[in-house]
């Protein structure tokens, strides 16, 4: 009330303060204090003693469309954005790959216009922490190594947060998004992947932990107690969180549509290797036809019902999918970007099929294949920064990465390049060492030591 | 074709026939053009300051430009854009209730109710009746941004209908609208709602413009809607059908406008042309994001009920594009024509209040934005530890 003029009398009727009422219709705020006088109700008119043939004086519509009114307190709304630079690079993402490309493109300039807009908070983290986290016992908190708008002042970039980009315009320099149109000379898209489930699961009943906030939500989650929870897929992803689950002292169960976790990547004695690891620390290991559905049983369980009819479902208190991730496709695909299992970009430059637009971590594909793992990001950035800004130190070299995967229980390290049509061959094997190698036309084309 | 037919008019007949339709759609959109020019243009002005222009939507029905849409006519939406497109060029408000009137087809054309379409589709193409769509309030109360305001309530034979809406549009008594009303929460009815005397219309407050729209606020007290009247129970279903078509036809107002803003600045090029150069969005570049624009709009018409929601989003991202360039060509083409485009009785000074209603007129921009962003969001759970 304070905002109102002092002038005006206070109420002496006894009913208590003034009060306000909006017009559902078109937001018309009535204050008892001010009446409505154009309408003939007098300054100090209580809304219950307004006759009922009154109207909306803007729009017209009746007294009983008009609800009590309480004006919100503070900072419930989003700050206005103040438009302080056009054109520059616009980096679309504030993952590891967005931030590694504003801290290499201000390294070599320290002027130019940098705008990050991103879905999240835009706060640095290290996504691979988010895998062994639990066991640390971190907190959110621990995990945000800085702020995302410290991070912004530290490197003078323009961060729009909780921002969606829903067009790219190549011809016309501009990215359309949820808060407005923003101009570019640069376009860097490190938009990441998302999570893909199983077609007829519910996403409102299983985690997808891919970025920090999902982290977070799981975490809070599980607060305070042994829960059981089961995994949907046992990949590199799932594996992980399983472990780490387990070794946070919650009951894990572990649902796979096959024999052994990571088939297809691991050779099946290293996947035995990995079952028998998990199995050690507590992890069920469920072997299912597929999951059909979840849904929400007695006491506000969780059940994971498999495709066959003769399995029995599996009852837990949370479920996260980790059924791998992709790149959508519909924002490049409707920009007219060449997309082919992620952005398509040159495997040395990292542009895209438009020229000033390049791409760079889990969205882009190279050579027809997505490269989803960190260590990479940080060359490619280097080289992306280094063309945005005319210098003249790099080209990105594309070399497989050494694959760790982070399971205490069973270190498995893999270094060069795993092609579908390869075999893996065995090199020695024993309680304590597996060794393999893996050939692909008679060449060892990667090597794996567990 | 039943005369004499050859193995080879045989052969080509499919493709003559298809020529000989496109020549007569050509032909269509033609006389629609010609009426725009040279009827509709000249009284712009008076249909801004409040002439509804009943007088000139009945040539324009005849002429065939609010059918094109139509299932029976082979669901052109790319052409029922490219009429609206000329016809808002010509007058925005026009433009308005072409849309208005289109959507209306829409929503009989749609409906499941085959009583109610053939009482009422053949005289509303044909522009013997009128009516507009009062789904305003509706299509924001479903959104989640503001509650329904109409409640109804069931009774022997039907329903019976009450409360208010601001300002419903190309109606007046003894025309129609669609409206949609609230039975229980998550429950509402589509029905058709004639203006006859048990309504209540009220003038609404002026508008900065577009007074010749037919736009008044409607009260319903206890109005009896039979059954025979009901376009679509439940309507959520319904509305999720034909939502992406009601927006997305939308876009052929801020392509036409648009349209007619570059027109704007190229009458003035010869002579102000080099004090011109110093402005930008210029004609060229406005056209050239028009010219982007449209193509993305013509290609999201040919699957107007695709279901999905990245075809949603890019039908949002449409309109809401076409509702930034208007603004910035309407506001473009002022500063190119100067103190002449500033005249009351001017055209870039009309379309800069035509544009504007094209980016507040629901789905308004921030709308578009919010409903982008819910699209947007990843489900997730909800963390029960919270509290």
């Amino acid at each position: 009330m304070t905002a109102l003029d002092p002038d005006i009398l206070e109420p002496t009727d006894g009913r208590g303060p003034w009060l306000e009422f909006l017009c559902r219709a078109c937001g018309m705020i009535y204050n008892e204090r001010d009446g409505d006088p154009d309408s003939g109700i007098a300054p100090g008119t209580r809304f219950d003693d307004i006759p009922d043939d009154w109207c909306c004086p803007i729009c017209g519509v009746r007294k009983q469309d008009f609800e009590p009114y309480v004006r919100p307190q503070g900072h419930a709304l989003a700050a206005p954005l103040v438009r302080k630079a056009d054109g520059g690079v616009v980096i679309i993402g504030a993952g590891i790959a967005g931030w590694a490309v504003a801290g290499e493109i201000r390294q070599r300039d320290a002027d130019i216009p940098i705008t990050l807009i991103t879905r999240c908070a835009g706060d640095v983290y290290h996504k691979p922490e988010l895998a062994v986290a639990f066991a640390r016992g971190m907190s959110p908190d621990k995990l945000r190594r800085e702020n995302g708008s410290d991070a912004a002042n530290r490197l003078n970039v323009r961060l729009v947060r909780q921002c969606s980009v829903v067009g790219i315009a190549p011809r016309f320099g501009r990215v359309r998004t949820t808060r407005g149109t923003f101009r570019y000379d640069s376009l860097v898209i490190a938009s990441g992947a998302r999570a893909q489930m199983p077609t007829g699961l519910d996403p409102a009943l299983c985690w997808r932990i891919n970025h920090l906030q999902a982290w977070e939500g799981l975490h809070l989650a599980l607060k305070g107690g042994t829960r059981r929870v089961a995994i949907i897929g046992a990949g590199m992803v799932g594996c992980e969180l399983a472990e780490d689950l387990a070794r946070a002292g919650h009951h894990v169960d572990l649902v796979s549509v096959t024999t052994e976790p990571m088939e297809g990547f691991l050779p099946s004695p290293a996947g035995a290797r990995v079952r028998h690891g998990l199995e050690t620390l507590g992890v069920r290991y469920v072997r299912m036809s597929g999951v059909r559905a979840l849904s929400r049983g007695a006491a506000g369980r969780l059940l994971v019902h498999p495709v066959a009819c003769d399995e029995a479902p599996v009852e837990v208190d949370e479920v996260v999918c980790a059924t791998g991730v992709a790149t959508p496709s519909r924002l490049f695909q409707a920009a007219g970007l060449a997309f082919s299992n992620g952005l398509v970009v040159d495997p040395q430059s990292l542009q895209t099929s438009a020229e000033g637009i390049y791409a760079l971590g889990d969205c882009i594909s190279l050579e027809g294949a997505p490269c989803r793992f960190v260590e990479p990001i940080f060359k490619q950035a280097s080289a992306i920064a280094a063309a945005i800004t005319g210098s003249s130190d790099g080209t990105y070299i594309h070399r497989p990465p050494v694959i760790r995967l982070k399971l205490r229980a069973v270190p498995i390290v893999i270094e060069g390049q795993i092609c579908r049509d390869g075999e893996w061959r065995m090199v020695r094997e024993s309680p304590e060492r597996l060794e393999m190698e893996h050939y692909r036309q008679g060449h060892v084309t990667a090597r794996l030591v567990a | 074709m039943d005369a004499i037919i050859t193995d080879a008019s045989c052969d080509a007949a499919p493709g003559a026939a298809d020529r000989g339709a496109d020549v007569a759609l050509d032909n269509r959109l033609a006389d629609i053009a010609a009426l725009a020019e040279t009827r509709l243009a000249p009284m712009a002005a008076r249909i801004d300051e409040g002439h509804y222009p009943l007088d000139m939507m009945a040539p324009l029905a005849r002429a065939g430009a609010f059918g094109f849409h139509l299932s029976a006519q082979g669901a052109r939406y790319d052409l029922a854009l490219a009429a609206m497109e000329t016809i808002s060029a010509a007058c925005g408000s026009t433009g308005f209730l072409t849309w208005s009137h289109d959507v209306m087809g829409l929503y009989l054309d749609q409906s499941g109710n085959n009583a109610l379409k053939a009482r009422l589709l053949p005289g509303h193409v044909a522009g013997e009746t009128f009516g507009g769509t009062a789904l305003s309030n509706p299509m924001k109360a479903l959104a989640g941004i503001e509650p329904m305001l109409l409640k109804a309530v069931p009774v022997v034979g039907g329903w019976r209908v009450s409360g208010s809406l601001p300002w419903v549009s190309h109606i007046g008594p003894g025309q129609y609208c669609a409206a949609i009303a609230t039975v229980r929460e998550g429950h509402e009815m589509m029905f058709l709602l004639p203006l006859d005397e048990r309504a209540k219309l009220r003038p609404c407050p002026k508008f900065s413009g577009m007074e010749g729209t037919g736009t008044w606020g409607i009260t319903l007290d206890d109005f009896f809607v039979p059954h025979e009247d009901v376009i679509a129970d439940p309507a959520r279903p319904f509305i999720k059908r034909i939502r992406a078509a009601f927006i997305l036809l939308q876009a052929g107002m801020a392509t036409g406008i648009t349209l007619g803003a570059i027109n704007d600045i190229r009458s003035v090029e010869g002579h102000l042309g080099h004090v011109n150069r110093f402005l930008h969005d210029g004609a060229d570049e406005l056209e050239a994001e028009l010219d982007d624009l449209r193509t993305r709009a013509l290609k999201l018409a040919q699957t107007p009920f695709e279901a999905s929601d990245d075809y949603l989003m890019n039908v949002l991202d449409v309109r809401a594009e076409g509702g930034e360039l208007v603004l910035r060509a309407a506001q473009s083409a002022l500063l190119h024509q100067g103190a002449r485009g500033y005249l009351m009785s001017s055209a870039p000074q009309r379309r800069i209040r035509e544009s504007h209603f094209v980016a507040i007129v629901t789905p308004a921009i921030k709308h578009l934005r919010w409903e982008m962003a819910r699209l947007e969001r990843e489900v997730m759970p909800l963390a029960e530890n919270a509290a």
